[in-house]
């Protein structure tokens, strides 16, 4: 029954980018849209040829995935550091975790002409822009995967005599594992997106800042092959990091 | 032999009723049950007990309209099942039914909705049926607000103020610590003589099936089959005093009996895992 | 742990309850937290780069509010986001109902959904600029595209794994299928739809703040922006205060309605 019914969706979304790209033709064939709005398929598709030939597109990608790299490992060590701090007592988890949540629930974007102010234009603001995103869902997802750990596994290991760093090694880690590896993943993708983001509304460098150089210069082709790129590049991770996470889930 | 005459009218008819899954000859085939035929009377007490997979609760679904059998039929009164008859036939399931985001008197309100109950009977009906099961001042609870117990009680409750002349129980005090279960079993009993409803009821409880029913249809292993019916003649309601008598054990003893080679045979056969699936 | 602590607070009558205690200190490090950067924006702090809250709160009143331009920005920003918004709730609502109720929506329609918000949208600003120019009107499509998503999503995983044995009770009541939508689907989904509501606030605000600070000539992202190029970090800060204080109290009206209508859950 399973996969019969993942066969007929994966029909439904074949027919989906089916109707997408045929609607694309369509109405770039007829003239019904300015191509500077939506230019035809084979000039966006000459330009990320010409992008790809040229070599112009992997020094802004080498730039951006090393700002993504750095802007998520800092998000990962501090978010985990401070829910394990936070989590240490359950007085402590109900101080802290609502003054998280709640900065949580301001737009970050608003800082980012600080975050330009602090660390200039280049992409040191990105890392810190990006970090600090992605560092509210994974402590966020920690805390409550941590916090939410069944005290009868704590009370059996501390019976059979473990230590405290034994206790969050084989028990505390393990059950929290699967909420923490929720905050990993959105935690990624936010970093992802908001260093992306930052670069797009203000950078010197790297693929957000050419995204935005392309519609300023009026290059609509080019613009639409690097929007093709980021979008095939992050239906990829996405799929990378489900299937990932459903072999985790296995166990 | 039978307190109860066999002249009173048949409530539910079954005719040659049998349940397969999966398609016939494939090796995931199941047959569930297997030509069952029964008649039930009005105002009996009627226990399907059987060891775990032999089919009752599906038995019961099919009587109720919610499966369609793959052949046979069943009827109700002048009627052929062939989907819920809210206005004849009531659940009780084993946990409770009650909509976790209404209030109880909500869950009444919208049940009697459903059943199409005039909406000046619903106020009276309602405070009866709890008064009954001892919960009215609960009225105004979410469901999450009262323990299991109290809410199957609610439930039960709710399935007698449909007033429907059948109700279908299905493990009803499957999920209930054994003190609970007894008493509830004894409140069960004392409403069963007060209001003659026709009641059928699924339970793998050896001393729930002989404290509450007037007859006990045990069934085999899968595929379910009835084995044999056991007559239990005591009027209602029953004290806990019943249960202190020979009579009690010696029929306790010989439904062990009749149901010890089916257990060992289902074991055998399922390698004794849980079927998630149901009976 | 609570109770006991609470109890155990009764018998010595000054002190206070557990839950007292933790709000208090919560406020204690709150405070602390703005002491600790007043210090450091009177003694440390480059004065181009950061204030003191002092000088901030200050600012609010005689850079931000008293300045019509900037108290119209405000409006503006906050009439672009409520606007995003409602449309966000009535079209996500309505979509995920309608891809929720069907189980070909739920198998095949879902994933693409999930897909499509999983694409960094920021990427796609610059386009959205072309198509709707610098107005209002891209401000409000921006915060519509990103607030609609979390809705649906919500919404679409909120209609999963309702009971079966709730469908079969209410079969056998006699409920017809529009009574299952109505008071089986509809109310199992609502505690979702509310986390979806609280998310896509959150990102309405996000798409339309975005939209202010790429390109715009007014708003509060606009100024922010303004004052940071001009090196004035009071009135900045102030700004940033402000659309803080709008976030929170945004997320705390749905906050409420959400206690009001998931009561049932606790």
């Amino acid at each position: 029954m399973l996969e019969t019914s993942n066969a007929s969706a994966r029909i439904v979304q074949i027919a989906f980018l089916a109707i997408a790209a045929g609607a694309w033709y369509a109405v770039t064939t007829t003239g019904n849209i300015s191509p500077l709005l939506l230019p035809p398929m084979d000039r966006v598709w000459s330009a990320l040829n010409t992008l790809l030939a040229r070599g112009q597109f992997w020094p802004p990608i080498l730039i951006t995935l090393t700002t993504i790299a750095q802007a998520y490992a800092i998000a990962i060590v501090t978010g985990v550091l401070v829910a394990y701090l936070v989590t240490r007592s359950r007085f402590l988890t109900e101080v802290f975790e609502p003054v998280i949540a709640g900065v949580f629930s301001i737009p970050i974007t608003l800082f980012f002409p600080v975050f330009i102010l602090f660390f200039g234009i280049g992409p040191a603001s990105k890392v810190a822009y990006g970090a600090t995103y992605g560092f509210f869902p994974i402590a966020l997802n920690t805390i409550a995967g941590l916090s939410a750990v069944d005290e009868r596994f704590l009370r059996s290991a501390r019976s059979m005599g473990a230590s405290s760093f034994d206790t969050f090694r084989h028990v505390l880690f393990p059950a929290a594992f699967p909420v923490i590896l929720t905050g990993l993943r959105v935690g990624f993708f936010i970093s992802f997106a908001s260093v992306l983001g930052g670069e797009t509304l203000s950078s010197a460098v790297g693929v957000g800042r050419n995204i935005a150089l392309a519609a300023e210069l009026m290059e609509p082709a080019r613009l639409y092959a690097w929007i093709v790129f980021v979008i095939l590049t992050a239906i990829v991770l996405n799929t990378i990091v489900s299937q990932i996470e459903n072999r985790r889930r296995d166990y | 032999m039978t307190t109860l005459s066999n002249d009173k009218p048949t409530a539910i008819s079954i005719r040659n009723v049998s349940q397969r899954y999966g398609e016939a000859g494939s090796s995931g085939a199941v047959v569930a049950l297997q030509d069952i035929s029964l008649d039930i009377r009005q105002g009996e007490f009627l226990c399907l007990l059987g060891p775990s997979g032999c089919g009752k609760s599906t038995l019961l679904n099919i009587v109720g309209g919610l499966f369609s059998a793959t052949e046979g039929q069943v009827k109700v009164g002048d009627k052929i099942v062939k989907g819920p008859l809210p206005a004849d036939i009531s659940f009780v399931f084993q946990e409770s039914t009650l909509y976790p985001w209404y209030t109880i008197r909500e869950n009444f309100d919208v049940a009697f909705k459903f059943q199409r109950v005039p909406r000046n009977e619903w106020k009276e009906r309602t405070a009866s049926a709890l008064q009954a099961v001892g919960m009215s001042s609960f009225i105004d609870h979410f469901p999450n607000q009262l323990s299991v117990g109290m809410r199957q009680r609610v439930n039960l409750a709710r399935g007698i103020a449909l007033k429907t002349d059948i109700i279908l129980m299905d493990e009803p005090f499957a999920a209930l610590d054994e003190q609970t279960r007894m008493v509830l079993g004894e409140d069960l009993s004392e409403l069963l003589a007060a209001t003659k409803k026709t009641i059928v009821f699924v339970t793998h409880s050896l001393a729930e099936a002989v404290f509450l029913s007037d007859r006990i249809v045990v069934m085999t292993a899968r595929p379910g089959r009835i084995k044999t019916i056991v007559e239990v003649n005591e009027p209602h309601p029953r004290s806990p005093d019943f249960m202190l008598q020979p009579r009690f054990s010696e029929l306790r003893n010989e439904l062990y009996a009749l149901l010890r080679d089916e257990i060992r045979q289902a074991i055998a056969t399922t390698g004794g895992s849980v079927r998630p699936s149901g009976d | 742990m609570s109770a006991l602590a609470a109890k155990a607070g009764s018998e010595t009558p000054p002190r206070m309850t557990y839950a007292s205690r933790v709000v208090w200190t919560r406020r204690g490090v709150i405070a602390a937290i703005a002491v600790f950067f007043e210090i450091y924006g009177r003694t440390f702090a480059d004065p181009n780069l950061f204030s003191p809250p002092s000088t901030i709160v200050a600012a609010l009143f005689q850079k931000v509010f008293a300045e019509e331009r900037i108290r119209d920005a405000i409006w503006i920003t906050f009439m672009e986001v409520s606007v995003a918004y409602v449309m966000s709730v009535v079209f996500g609502l309505a979509a995920g109902l309608l891809v929720g109720w069907t189980r070909p929506g739920r198998h095949a329609v879902y994933p693409i959904i999930l897909l499509l918000y999983s694409i960094p949208q920021v990427i796609l600003l610059p386009l959205f600029v072309l198509i709707f120019g610098i107005g209002p009107a891209v401000k409000i499509a921006f915060g519509f595209t990103h607030g609609i998503f979390p809705i649906m999503v919500n919404v679409i995983a909120g209609m999963r794994n309702v009971s079966p044995l709730l469908l079969s009770g209410s079969r056998s009541l006699g409920a017809s299928s529009i009574d299952v939508a109505r008071h089986v689907y509809f109310p199992h989904m609502v505690p979702s739809l509310f986390a979806g509501l609280r998310l896509a606030m959150t990102l309405t605000l996000l798409g339309v703040i975005l939209g202010e600070l790429y390109v715009s000539t007014t708003g509060i992202g606009y100024y922010t922006k303004l004052f940071a190029e001009r090196l004035d970090p009071a009135p900045l800060f102030a700004l940033i205060s402000v659309l803080a204080f709008m976030a929170i109290l945004l997320n705390e009206v749905v906050r409420v309605a959400e206690r009001k209508f998931t009561r049932w859950k606790r």
